[in-house]
């Protein structure tokens, strides 16, 4: 009866969904769980909104919703229970009715389309032919349950496309990536239970109804661990929430859930959409030194690692054999735990800490070969003994006739000795592990390292098993107790428990006797295989759920990385934007014409050479002529305006570039290591030079203008002719501001003004003056664009990774749940 | 392996002197060191002021170690009586206990260690046979450092930083733990006279087992930088080896010097650590003071940026260009006049008088340029200083930097020359030019009247003018009238010449002048903070060689 007072749940959920896809829709959403569509738009929309959706997007959206819906739906459950049996069908059906009539209003009727998803119907609206990967769920429903849910859901084109179900029903048939709708109704296995169902989920979701289909061909044992532990109610609650205290599941769950077939072929879309986030987690690379950048790494080839030495694998093979880790402290007496069950000295034991460094897997026989041939841990190598050369990548596997079958226990190093490397292999372990088997001792039960474990066994959603070991026999039920009151304190009171008693290890073995518990729980597990499935399913659904918070974890340092790069740019960019300011402020100001320049100025006129640069025209004297009065002065003239000019920029640049380090260096993480590269606190080796250059060029610019565009009035050409070098000289000392401050105190307007004024004309003037400033603007952003690169250069060397990085990874973990 | 490692031969003298030189380093080091190693140095200063302070007849000896070590089981051990309470529960221990061996003046020690009144007990060692020998023993018996208690809880940590001697009470089960190396023992290598590790639960161990450990722990002790490790095996359940450790505790307890041993093993450890960051030994030797060469240079780079040379060489020109016009020759100037003006066709007429009304007289600094020439003097100073120091000297360098144009100019205003001033002499030689010119006339005058009267005869002059009607007169008019010319052209090259001579003169006077006020305001405002900076620079690293001991 739980299942049925569950399941009216699902409707309930499916509508509001179906409302948050399409607004139509919305009005027949029963308002039961108005929480859980809050949790799911925010958990979804931004991918759903960047994608081209997918009819598998949709439906995965849908699933996952599902899954946090589960969890309203426990804690609602006490309401449900009460009235879900009766008021969901009659709400189901209300809810049916107006969403469908809306959508075939809105789709040309086709009867079919109402029970796709409004975003993919709106999309193409001939469903019938355009979508085929729509109709290719309903004629897996036909296929399985040709008149079942179906019949009210499904089309005459579904059945047109019925030859392509060959694809879905390996996704349906695979235990964990199921749909809890199919664990539902199969666990009820009530033929007007799902039709009830049937009708409703199909107008929600046709999936949905097509899972009934599905789990009605395979029989209603046919559920997963997913759904069943998703769906129904109580031992559901306990595998959500205390990593699934097994034989509690078990138990509840032997009598509806049949074993499930070992899917000879896997989803392509599991695969595929793990081979992507693979792919998409390989490429990171965090190369800004932000806090908390090594958790990052380490959690990105953590997930690496367990992909290719856990998952990947596992997702092939399904429930073959069950790899059971041994993990614990150091001194805990794991090998010795695992040498008394294989009965040889597999291990090696001793008083030296730590003492195991490389993992021994044991196993029976027949399993041998497939633990040799290495899909799970690929990785590692294959050893026949321990041996201290391997490092981190080694494996010894032996086979002991004394271990059950489909059983295979693994002996790690510590997790919390003096040497680091152990503790990354037994991490790495414990990640491939479908079973934990925790050890511990009487003296260690409060290490913090082991409680470390405990919650991350947790939080992986992983199979536990707990032994303690070593116990003084006559302090046995002391200190039994208080563990188990920490564990119970902990969430994790249900955990399977074996005590083994402090006695004499005799050639690396304890008594026999010590383990009969342990054994003949392995040996159950052995037999057991639907028992172990469920085991091996439910860490695995607990490793694949844990990506949903792990990879996105990823993804957001990746965003704060990003954040971060653009952050230091800006102050680069800050930087060196006030430098300029400042340049042009002190071009425009007539700061620029103190000191040298003006006692050359001083010079210039004064000693009467402005005045010899005009020459008056006469026929027969060559007009234009440079002067040869005083080049000395001139020159001079022209080299302290081209000093003073630079020495502004070598100033404005050396305050940026140390601005640039005081910022990055106030940054907390990356600005130290960054500031760090040499140099960065100055402008580069040649940059006085470059800025010579650059002035040197600008004047040669100026003259060309006046050469060019400073065409003499005409009154006046035909009296006078200049000298060019001059007028650009005087050009230049009148743009740079000349008489607007304190440098020019007669009151007539600037002299180099007003001689320019009276050779050129104010249009000309004015033009060129436009032009030789942005000229100047233009020859020291470019400067300045060189030295900024030198941080850009700095920040790409740190390998920064590139911005669609995150996207891809959130992408890729929701293309994940929609292929689960 | 049952006495403690000779302490280095330092009196607490040396420690004294050590802990003043890292007083100036904290006092000095705010803004070149980083600030959390200043903060744990004036932790150290403080706790080492403290310690020395309270009673230097009491060692204090924490037992610490992992959750079920034994270290409660082997405190109660040492004392003789079961002082603190064991079990099989972990975390067992949650607060120190201490036991007191000689109770006189542990007072304020133990309220230091800030241990509660409950949890102090006191053998009085006089009156046990055979105990006097832990005379001014403190023992400590520390709550765990590993257990998931400890997350919350940092007593053991706080305890095992302060006590004289820490002994580590190892177990076979968890001797290995990282808990205990990484946090610990690694770190605190160098604290070796005074720590001392006790292999406890020997009696879980065979003989020959045992031996593999403690040399196994042994290895391990020296590759974390463990010189000597002192290695004591005991069973607290059965009592064995627990009087070797009371000998190592007694050894060291009658030396009564593990607490300076503890500060200065502390010392040692910052100042590795000081020395890390500011690494003194390639620094070059630090210049005392600026010298001239650099003073020199800054000054020069001053000069520069207010254009002394320019200065001078502009009214050295505009002196002997302005000059002609008054002690000129006056015919060669209207002689010029006469050429035309392209300025007056561009109607610019009042552009000379313009030209002529530059008067000069304010001198003004580049700002850009004063600031490179400081930025070179910081720069050549702090070549190999570690880079906080360079940012310290360039600040100090540069801290008056703004208000220095402005200065600079100001200062030099008051000697700048005004383009425009005429000396007397000059007017004086006008008026004699003007003189000559009109001597000059009067010969024309002279002839003309000459050759009218006396030559053409057009007429008699009258009786007194008669000598200017005299033809006769004719050569030596002329003569005087070529002298006049002469002497025109004669004064103006001359006083040319002094004109320039006096304008190259004044020039230098200028220049020497202009230079000397930079100087001065160079070293006012920009070579003094400097000093100080590099003083304190000195200081600092000579705190760094006395603090090194």
């Amino acid at each position: 009866m739980k299942s049925a007072a569950n399941r009216p749940a699902h409707p309930g959920d499916g509508d509001p969904r179906l409302g948050d896809a399409s607004p139509q829709a919305s009005g027949g959403a029963p308002e039961e769980h108005p929480e859980s569509l809050g949790e799911q738009t925010v958990a979804f929309r931004a991918i759903r909104d960047d994608d081209v959706v997918s009819v598998e997007d949709d439906e995965s959206v849908q699933d996952d919703e599902r899954d946090e819906s589960v969890q309203d739906d426990e804690q609602d459950e006490s309401v449900q229970d009460d009235e879900a049996s009766p008021a969901a069908p009659g709400e189901d059906g209300d809810a049916a009715a107006p969403g469908g009539g809306d959508d075939v209003a809105a789709h040309a009727g086709n009867p079919g389309d109402e029970g796709d998803e409004a975003e993919s119907s709106d999309e193409e609206p001939s469903d019938d032919d355009a979508a085929p990967e729509l109709s290719i769920r309903p004629a897996a429903a036909d296929d399985g349950d040709s008149d079942d849910g179906d019949g009210d859901a499904g089309s005459p084109g579904r059945d047109d496309e019925a030859p392509e179900l060959s694809i879905r029903p390996v996704e349906s048939g695979e235990p964990g990536e199921e749909d809890s709708g199919a664990g539902e109704s199969s666990g009820s296995g009530e033929a007007e239970l799902s039709d009830d169902d049937a009708p409703a989920d199909g107008d929600a979701n046709p999936e949905l109804s097509i899972r009934p289909a599905d789990s009605g061909e395979d029989g209603s044992g046919a559920a997963d661990d997913d759904a069943s532990s998703g769906e129904d109610a109580d031992p559901a609650e306990d595998d959500e929430d205390e990593d699934g205290f097994w034989p509690t599941a078990a138990a509840s769950d032997g009598t509806r859930v049949r074993e499930t077939p070992v899917p000879d072929e896997v989803s392509e879309a599991l695969t595929n959409a793990l081979a992507a986030l693979r792919a998409s987690v390989t490429g990171l690379s965090f190369g800004l030194d932000l806090p908390g950048v090594e958790e990052a790494r380490r959690a990105q080839a953590e997930i690496l690692t367990q992909l290719d030495d856990y998952v990947i694998p596992r997702i092939h093979m399904s429930t073959a054999p069950a790899l059971i880790v041994v993990a614990g402290s150091t001194g805990a007496g794991k090998s010795t735990l695992l040498n008394t069950l294989a009965n040889a000295r597999v291990s090696a034991t001793g008083v030296r800490r730590p003492t195991t460094a490389t993992p021994v897997l044991a196993c029976h026989p027949d399993d041998y070969e497939w633990f040799a041939k290495g899909d799970l841990l690929g990785g590692l190598e294959r050893l026949e003994a321990p041996s201290h050369k391997t490092g981190t990548d080694g494996l010894v596997l032996v086979s002991t006739e004394r271990l059950p079958q489909s059983v295979a226990l693994l002996d790690t190093p510590d997790i919390d000795s003096v040497v680091e490397t152990h503790h990354e292999i037994a991490h790495r372990m414990l990640d491939a592990a479908d079973l934990w088997i925790f050890v511990t001792t009487a003296a260690r039960y409060a290490d913090a390292p082991a409680w470390r474990l405990l919650r991350l066994a947790k939080e992986r959603g992983a199979r536990l098993a707990i032994v303690l070991s070593r116990v003084p026999p006559k302090s046995r039920e002391v200190v039994t107790k208080h563990f188990v009151r920490m564990l119970t304190e902990y969430g994790l009171g249900e955990v399977e428990r074996f005590v083994i008693n402090e006695s004499k290890v005799t050639d690396g073995m304890l008594p026999d006797h010590e383990v009969t518990e342990l054994r003949l729980w392995l040996a159950e597990l052995s037999v057991d295989d639907q028992r172990r499935t469920q085991a091996v399913q439910s860490t695995l659904t607990g490793v694949l759920d844990s990506f949903r918070t792990r990879v996105p974890a990823l993804a957001r340092h990746l965003e704060a990385q990003v954040a971060f790069r653009a952050e230091l740019r800006r102050d680069v960019d800050t930087a060196y934007a006030a430098a300029m300011v400042e340049i042009e402020e002190a071009a425009g100001n007539g700061s620029l014409l103190r000191g040298e320049v003006l006692a050359r100025w001083q010079d210039f006129t004064g000693s009467g050479d402005l005045m010899r640069t005009l020459h008056l025209r006469r026929p027969g004297r060559f007009a234009g002529k440079a002067s040869h009065q005083g080049p000395e002065r001139l020159s001079a003239l022209k080299t302290a305006l081209r000093t003073a000019l630079e020495s502004v920029i070598v100033s404005a640049a050396q305050r940026a570039s140390e601005e640039v380090v005081a910022r990055w260096l106030n940054r907390p993480g990356a600005g130290e290591t960054l500031a760090a590269t040499p140099g960065l606190g100055r402008p580069s080796e040649d940059f006085v030079r470059r800025a010579g250059r650059t002035v040197a060029a600008w004047q040669e610019h100026i003259v060309q203008l006046i050469r060019t565009e400073g065409v003499t009035k005409r009154t006046v050409a035909r009296l006078v002719s200049f000298d060019v070098e001059s007028l650009a000289l005087i050009f230049a000392i009148g743009l740079l501001g000349y008489g607007t401050t304190e440098v020019e105190a007669a009151g007539k307007g600037a002299l180099p003004q007003r001689l320019l004024h009276a050779l050129l004309g104010a249009e000309s003037l004015r033009n060129i003056a436009a032009k030789a400033r942005s000229d100047l603007r233009a020859r020291i952003g470019m400067l300045f664009d060189d030295e900024t690169s030198r941080y850009i250069h700095a920040l790409d060397s740190a390998g920064i990774p590139d911005e669609a990085a995150a996207t891809r990874l959130y992408q890729a973990t929701y293309n994940l749940e929609v292929a689960r | 392996m049952t006495t403690v490692g000779i302490g280095t031969p330092q009196t607490r003298q040396g420690l004294g002197s050590r802990l003043a030189a890292l007083t100036r380093i904290v006092e000095l080091g705010p803004g070149r060191v980083d600030p959390k190693l200043l903060t744990e140095s004036g932790q150290l200063l403080l706790r080492a002021g403290d310690r020395l302070k309270l009673s230097s007849d009491h060692t204090v000896v924490a037992l610490a170690g992992g959750t079920g070590s034994g270290k409660s089981s082997l405190f109660n051990s040492i004392s003789g009586l079961d002082l603190s309470p064991t079990g099989v529960r972990r975390p067992t221990t949650a607060r120190t206990h201490a036991c007191v061996w000689g109770l006189e003046g542990a007072g304020p020690l133990l309220d230091w260690l800030q241990i509660q009144w409950r949890h102090r007990f006191a053998r009085a060692s006089a009156l046990d046979k055979g105990e006097s020998r832990l005379h001014g023993l403190i023992l400590l018996d520390l709550p765990d450092h590993d257990s998931i208690r400890a997350l919350t809880d940092t007593e053991a940590d706080r305890l095992i930083q302060v006590a004289d001697l820490v002994v580590w009470v190892l177990d076979p089960q968890k001797y290995a733990d990282a808990s205990t190396h990484r946090r610990y023992v690694t770190e605190l290598a160098g604290h070796d006279t005074v720590t001392v590790f006790v292999l406890n639960q020997a009696d879980r161990l065979a003989p020959e087992e045992l031996a593999e450990c403690v040399t196994d722990l042994d290895d391990l002790l020296r590759r974390e930088g463990v010189e000597n490790p002192v290695i004591v095996t005991t069973s607290a359940v059965t009592g064995k080896g627990v009087d070797n450790l009371k000998v190592v505790l007694a050894d060291t307890v009658a030396r009564r010097r593990a607490a300076i041993q503890r500060l200065e093993a502390d010392l040692d450890r910052l100042t590795r650590r000081l020395g890390k960051i500011m690494p003194d030994d390639d620094a070059p030797p630090p210049p005392a003071a600026i010298d001239d060469a650099r003073r020199i240079g800054l000054t020069d780079a001053l000069c520069d940026a207010v254009g002394v040379p320019a200065v001078g060489e502009a009214m050295e020109n505009v002196y002997g260009v302005r000059s002609v016009e008054w002690v000129g020759w006056p015919y060669a100037r209207w002689a010029k006049k006469l050429r035309p003006d392209p300025l007056s066709s561009l109607r610019l007429g009042d552009l000379k008088d313009e030209i002529r009304g530059l008067t000069g007289g304010s001198v003004s600094a580049q700002p850009a340029e004063v600031d490179n020439a400081i930025q070179a003097l910081a720069d050549g100073l702090t070549t190999g200083m570690h880079e906080a120091w360079q940012n310290g000297v360039r600040d100090a360098a540069r801290s008056r930097s703004a208000q220095l144009p402005q200065v600079l100019s100001e200062e030099l205003t008051e000697v700048a020359p005004s383009l425009d001033r005429v000396p007397a002499w000059w007017r004086l030689l006008l008026v004699w030019q003007y003189l000559l010119v009109l001597l000059f006339v009067a010969g024309l005058v002279w002839v003309g009247t000459a050759l009218a009267y006396g030559v053409f005869e057009i007429g008699t002059l009258p009786e007194s003018l008669e000598m200017f009607g005299d033809a006769a007169s004719l050569p030596w008019v002329g003569l005087m009238m070529a002298s006049v010319l002469g002497l025109g052209v004669l004064t103006a090259v001359a006083a040319r010449n002094v004109v320039v001579l006096g304008a190259a003169n004044e020039r230098e006077r200028l220049e020497r002048e202009m230079r000397r006020r930079i100087g001065s305001v160079a070293e006012g405002m920009v070579i003094e903070p400097v000093e100080r900076e590099l003083a304190r620079y000195n200081e600092f690293y000579g705190a760094m060689r006395s603090v090194r001991g």
